[in-house]
């Protein structure tokens, strides 16, 4: 299983390779559109295989999404 | 500004088709009470996304059938879920001055969607389930109307040529259960016409725009994305994990990557890619998409 560092790092670089844009955990990644509400679905279903466990559509707010920090606080690996 | 005559021409030529192939989506099939996913195709093995894969030459036939099962509920989802927004986009652009001369047409397109839906929402309840959709929107800023438009009709259009292919081939396929032909068959007859009505209002929205580069960027970085996306969610690992598969999201990373699909996506997209190529709205494919 993922420790919650290994989970930053590989949203880290996904967030990279999609933009092309170098990002912190801070980076507000949805708010600068480094990312766009079109890449949601990968991201979701990334965060799924990191974690190996299904995270609930219906129970998502867009707050949820502001940074790497606060996506690894919410739906990261639960120690 | 208003549409070219040429778009009001089709569009009024397509109401009149609408109107003479008016269906009940009530009356228009009947549905089997039960159906046996491990005992008949409902869908075509060969457009399956494990197609090609390690995981799919070990997978003995009722356990390939049953994924066919589970992946035409998929399919399905993914049509209501692209119906939904459909839908509403469509609702909101009715009667509006710049669409004024294809309202007419606009009603039959919302109409046609909501049977689409009906149909393919009858199967996912009455045998499986609705999977879910990952979409979700976190930062819808305001763009200028134009582009809105834009990118609503290109999105429904690069949407409906991608199903539209799985359509056309599985309502020919004699393997399939007649339930599952007749739904791709009826959804491919009135896609048709939609996908003639996209192509023609892409193409004039596109001729005259007049934005600056900065947008047209913008614009094809999030078609190219659309793509992407839209493809990546016909490796669903809620379906593998339906049909058995002991690491869902393992099997959905693995097939994507794998170069029997990325060379099945690519064949399945070529069309509406030519097109987008032709008109030069957007010159290069999506790296990441294949």
């Amino acid at each position: 299983m993922l420790s919650e560092p290994d989970f930053r790092a590989e949203l880290r670089a996904w967030v990279s390779e999609k933009s092309g844009v170098e990002v912190t955990d801070h980076s507000p990644i949805f708010a600068d559109r480094t990312l766009r509400s079109v890449h949601i679905p990968e991201l979701l279903l990334l965060m799924e295989r990191l974690r190996g466990t299904p995270i609930d559509v219906e129970d998502l707010r867009p707050t949820d999404f502001r940074d790497i920090d606060t996506l690894a606080t919410r739906f990261g690996v639960r120690s | 500004m208003s549409l070219a005559d040429s778009v009001a021409a089709v569009a009024k030529r397509l109401s009149e088709v609408s109107q003479h192939s008016y269906q009940n989506p009530y009356t228009a099939l009947d549905w089997p009470e039960t159906v046996d996913p491990d005992v008949d195709w409902f869908s075509s093995p060969e457009l399956l996304s494990l197609a090609g894969t390690p995981e799919w030459d070990a997978m003995p036939e009722a356990a390939r059938k049953r994924l066919a099962f589970y992946e035409a509920v998929n399919f399905y989802s993914l049509n209501i879920h692209g119906e939904k927004s459909l839908m509403a986009g469509l609702a909101e652009r009715l009667y509006r001055k710049e669409m004024i001369q294809v309202a007419d047409y606009l009603h039959h397109f919302l109409d046609e969607e909501n049977k689409h839906s009906i149909f393919f929402g009858g199967f996912c309840t009455r045998y499986a389930r609705v999977y879910r959709s990952r979409q979700f929107s976190v930062n819808e800023e305001e763009v200028p109307r134009d582009v809105g438009d834009f990118l609503f009709f290109a999105k429904t259009m690069i949407f409906e040529e991608i199903v539209d292919h799985y359509n056309w081939l599985q309502a020919r396929d004699e393997r399939l259960h007649p339930v599952a032909r007749y739904i791709n068959r009826n959804h491919h007859v009135e896609e048709a016409r939609h996908l003639i009505f996209g192509r023609q209002l892409v193409t004039e929205l596109w001729r005259t725009q007049q934005w600056d580069a900065q947008t047209v960027d913008d614009v094809r970085g999030y078609l190219a994305a659309f793509i992407t996306s839209s493809w990546r969610e016909y490796y669903n690992p809620d379906v593998y994990a339906d049909a058995g598969l002991t690491d869902p999201w393992e099997a959905a990373e693995t097939a994507w990557q794998s170069p029997a699909q990325r060379e099945h996506r690519r064949t399945v997209t070529a069309k509406c890619l030519g097109f987008l190529a032709s008109e030069k709205i957007l010159p290069e494919e999506p790296v990441d998409a294949f």
